[in-house]
């Protein structure tokens, strides 16, 4: 079977079409019959070709001839004997012809082969710039005939082993049944007789082969199973295919939180919550009764359970004496395990906000990676129209949800670009800056006013105790709090409408800045209110607890109020936007919406410490919002008007929860663990001054246990506690990052230095073309003009080839 | 029935195959049942062929916009051997390298097959990706013309192999590259135009 590629005989003339590559028998071998012809009539006729000078100049000189040969319709119109030059040239063959890959991948291998010698640079002479590297397109002296490179390339694969030359064969685009021949070739002189099992296969083969298509199609099943498990595949899918990526990239955060929760609740749930769930405490008197209220505010029944700090013990666990830690000797018994809960409370909530950490800054760098290359902030059409399709589409409805993809994200690319409005005057531009220098003034004003409000009206709730059966006034701080995140947001949008953004990425990422502002003001408020004034002011009284409660009503809070902005900000708009406003269906606004994700998870960041169980309520807290989210998103809202790319934006998520978030809750827990002074009543630090001395005062228990274990309080005291080895880290990873720095700009430099000169390059190409075809618009005229009789016949045939 | 030739296939093409696809054998043999359901009972299947509308009603390309495209770079005369099929299946495995890929993906959308793919085969693709005929004529041209700029190196208003690869270097799951790769790929671009200077040269000095 002949690897022959159809190439439509075109109907229009030859002169207007380039010949395919794929003519391969009517290309022109060499240039030498032409430059022989053309040095003939140059002694004849005495005629020199100007010098040549690079690029842009000597076209600029040739751009009278330039001008002369434009056909009709100002396209170009080339000879045919240029046309066949150019259907030769290497770049239009590059993988195009079979005898251009068959000396591809003969030079690959020898270069593979003859590693040690550089390339020649004599050949390049002419060029404007000396070359990096030679790639596999070295100029061969001796243009050889396909056949012959065949024959070479056959002899370099029989120099490889076998497993190698199937490896370069199965990358070889050309057809299954050339590379049967070339294998065949190259592998019968190495003498290996080939296995003659002529005829049919044998019955337990048929069997053989029967089971293993079985297990095929079983495993495929399985496999399109466990696709379906993935959670919310289909959900996203669909999402994705009405609303566009920006809206998906909300859901994928949600996932992602999801995932980040049941990280941290895992090593919780084995560490601490088990085994102290394993050896409950004796139980200090009677626990009340299970009333609804403990849902919303998290105290009664659930004062006294693992959900908070003080139901945690201070002593070792499982151990049958009771003794405190500072280790009085008594003999275990042969079949318990003592477990040190205090201990174990500080390093598993150590370890679980480290491995959090590691995994945030590595999700974050992927993305950045992923989002951001170097030398290309453009790329997205090429891409999008290029890699969009998944060809493993096979149903009907699948592919309608991918073209309808394809569209909205082409509409949203093409939209990015729409953004080119003309230079403004001066005038315009300082009234638009001094507008946003007004509404950013505003939009701090009024975070400055709820920051005061939220501080007087905690220190308010301090002044006037709360009685027992007043425990509704408990969700007053909550309930502000919410309020003021709810209210605030809506004042920025309308306050935004002022200022009029060029793009809406910048709307989106402005009105983020200024949510963030205003959430974290007034988390950091609220962070002083705990640990700076409700620890004085309950020092006789289990603080720890009460703080955890607030943390949980305040996200039982966040998850109402949530609700009912989706209730009446998505659905009861909607109804009145549709009916009375006639204007359609509300947007989706992601930008709220994500800050409100990330506000919720920083609050489980903040309360882990003092209820180790938060996480699991978020997980579920999150499962409800996707659910509720994504039903009212499909019923109430529309695609946003002007779409914009998300590409960016999932790592933007991610910087947010990283920078603000986490960072900030980390500083609040290492703040309560090495400053303040747990309380005395309840807790695994009963005892203690400071949370941290429960690892100085093991550490001290291990050095007196022995040499033995002595490099471990030595790491203490010279790596942890000692200050210089956080400098010297500090300093490699400064130098780390500079040095990454200085490498992106170099290959910045780099490519952009070769974009240019390719382009150079391109000029050079066209110049050389337009000579050609002077040279032999010349020639012809003057053969025509000398002979037309004896000339004509074989220039005829010439050209009719 | 194609029951009792159900496994024509030898020992030593299966383990050819293999060798020389990016297919499993069970692939393989799945493949060979369905082309054998397909081609007419009774035929050897190294003697049988499919025609294109026979592959392109397969369940794989059913869907697929640039099936006459795929069916037209992997057929021979119109017609789908046995071997076709499988060099087919493999440049569309999931083990294929990420360059057959690209060779295979340029050619797929080079629909005038002059061995580039300029503005109207991008005008073409844009179509068929949207699947339909109603598109604005601003949203083709504004599109062909940012995908130009963006790729377009050489400035001949087409986009050749080697910018084809280069754009896909940059797409993250297309191919693996990081930022240094593309450099390379760069400079393979310029020595490609670098032949032309050489022609020149010789035509200059008269050289022989």
């Amino acid at each position: 079977m002949a690897f022959v590629l159809n190439v439509p005989e075109t109907p229009e003339d030859l002169g207007s079409q380039e010949p395919s590559p794929c003519d391969e028998s009517e290309v022109h071998h060499s240039f030498c019959q032409l430059i022989q012809e053309q040095s003939q009539w140059a002694a004849e006729e005495g005629l020199g070709l100007p010098s040549m000078g690079p690029g842009a100049g000597a076209l600029g000189a040739s751009g009278g001839h330039h001008q002369a040969f434009l056909g009709p319709e100002g396209a170009t119109v080339y000879s045919s004997a240029t046309l066949r030059i150019l259907a030769s040239m290497p770049s239009r063959t590059i993988g195009r012809s079979r005898g251009a890959i068959i000396s591809q991948y003969y030079n690959r291998s020898v270069r593979l082969r003859r590693r040690a010698s550089r390339p020649q640079l004599r050949v390049l002479g002419r060029s404007a710039w000396p070359s990096l590297r030679l790639y596999d397109l070295e100029l061969d002296s001796v243009t050889l005939e396909e056949e012959e490179k065949r024959v070479l390339l056959v002899k370099e694969l029989q120099g490889l082993a076998a497993a190698q030359q199937d490896h370069l064969l199965r990358g070889m685009p050309l057809s299954l049944a050339e590379k049967r021949c070339l294998r065949e070739e190259a592998r019968t002189p190495r003498g290996k007789p080939r296995l003659g099992r002529p005829g049919l296969l044998s019955c337990c083969s048929q069997l053989r082969y029967a089971c293993a298509l079985a297990l095929h199609h079983l495993g495929l099943r399985l496999l399109s199973g466990l696709h379906a498990l993935v959670p919310w595949h289909y959900a996203l899918k669909r999402i994705g295919g009405q609303f566009g990526s920006s809206v998906l990239s909300y859901f994928l955060f949600l996932k992602t939180l999801l995932a980040f929760n049941a990280l941290l609740l895992l090593p919780l749930l084995a560490f601490i919550v088990g085994p102290q769930a394993a050896f409950p405490p004796a139980p200090q008197g009677s626990a009340p009764a299970f009333t609804g209220r403990e849902l919303l505010l998290g105290g009664g029944r659930f004062n006294d359970t693992v959900l908070y700090y003080g139901y945690y013990s201070n002593a070792t666990l499982n151990q049958w004496c009771a003794g405190p830690l500072d280790g009085s000797q008594c003999a275990p018994e042969a079949t318990s395990l003592p477990y040190n809960m205090p201990l174990a409370y500080l390093f598993t909530i150590g370890a679980a906000f480290f491995i959090t950490c590691l995994t945030l800054v590595y999700s974050m760098s992927h993305s950045f990676g992923e989002s951001y290359r170097v030398g290309s902030t453009l790329g997205a059409h090429a891409i999008t129209v290029f890699c969009s399709w998944d060809h493993k589409v096979t149903q009907k409805w699948a592919s309608r949800l991918q073209h309808d993809n394809i569209r909205t994200q082409l509409k949203e690319l093409l939209a990015e670009w729409q953004l080119q409005r003309g230079p403004r005057s001066l005038c315009g531009r300082l009234r638009q800056l001094g507008l946003l220098g007004l509404v950013w003034l505003l939009c701090l004003g009024t975070t400055l006013g709820c920051t005061v409000a939220v501080y007087s009206f905690s220190e308010f709730l301090i002044e006037s105790p709360v009685s027992a059966n007043q425990e509704g006034l408990l969700l007053a701080l909550p309930l502000v709090v919410c309020l003021l995140n709810l209210g605030a947001p809506y004042l920025y949008r309308g306050l935004a409408a002022l200022e009029r953004h060029d793009s809406p990425v910048l709307e989106v990422y402005v009105a983020i800045c200024r949510n963030l502002i205003l959430k974290m003001v007034i988390l950091g408020i609220l962070c002083y209110h705990w640990l700076g004034r409700r620890v004085d002011a309950l020092q006789d009284q289990c603080w720890e607890n009460f703080v955890g409660q607030e943390l949980y009503r305040l996200m039982v809070m966040d998850f109402i109020f949530t609700l009912l902005d989706t209730l009446f900000g998505e659905l009861v708009w909607r109804l009145i936007s549709e009916k009375k406003l006639k204007r359609g269906k509300p947007e989706f606004d992601i930008a709220r919406n994500v800050l409100e994700l990330i506000h919720g998870q920083t609050l489980t960041w903040l309360g882990v410490l003092f209820a180790p169980l938060l996480p699991a309520v978020q997980i579920l807290k999150l499962l409800l919002l996707f659910y509720v989210k994504k039903t009212s998103l499909m019923a109430n809202c529309q695609a946003p008007r002007r779409p914009w790319r998300a590409s960016h934006m999932s790592t933007v998520f991610i910087s947010l929860l990283c920078f603000p978030s986490f960072l900030g809750a980390a500083i609040f827990l290492c703040y309560a663990v090495w400053q303040v002074k747990p309380s005395s009543l309840c807790g695994p630090f009963r005892t203690l001054d400071t949370m941290y001395e429960a690892g100085k005062v093991w550490v001290r228990h291990l050095e007196r246990a022995g040499p033995g274990v002595s490099w471990l309080p030595w790491i203490h005291r010279y790596l942890v506690e000692n200050t210089f080895p956080i400098y010297l880290v500090s300093a490699l990873l400064l130098a780390v990052i500079y040095l990454n720095i200085q490498v992106v700009k170099g290959q910045r430099k780099v490519i952009s230095l070769l974009k240019e000169q390719i382009s150079n390059e391109g000029e050079d190409k066209i110049f050389l073309i337009n000579k050609l075809h002077a040279v032999y618009e010349r020639k012809e005229r003057s053969r025509g003009g000398r002979t037309q009789e004896a000339v004509m016949p074989p220039a005829d045939q010439r050209d009719a080839q | 029935m194609g029951q009792c030739l159900r496994y024509q296939i030898h020992w030593e093409d299966l383990e050819e195959y293999q060798a020389l696809t990016f297919l499993t054998r069970n692939e393989i043999l799945c493949i060979h049942d369905t082309f054998l359901k397909l081609c007419p009972p009774g035929k050897y299947y190294k003697e049988a062929t499919l025609t294109t509308d026979q592959v392109s009603s397969l369940p794989a390309l059913r869907v697929n916009p640039f099936r006459d495209r795929i069916c037209r770079v992997f057929s021979h005369n119109d017609v789908f051997s046995f071997e076709d099929v499988l060099g087919m299946a493999s440049v569309f495995s999931e083990q294929a390298c990420p360059s057959l890929k690209v060779e295979y993906a340029f050619r797929i959308y080079d629909f005038n097959e002059n061995g580039f793919i300029d503005e109207e085969d991008l005008q073409r693709i844009v179509l068929r990706l949207l699947n339909s005929n109603d598109v604005s004529e601003d949203l083709l041209t504004d599109l062909t013309n940012h995908v130009l700029d963006e790729s377009d190196l050489d400035n001949d208003n087409m986009l050749s192999f080697s910018e084809f690869e280069h754009a896909m270097a940059k797409a993250p799951d297309f191919m693996n590259t990081a930022g240094s790769n593309s450099i390379c790929i760069l400079v393979m671009l310029k020595v490609a135009s670098r032949s032309l200077w050489v022609g020149l040269g010789e035509l200059q000095m008269g050289h022989d």
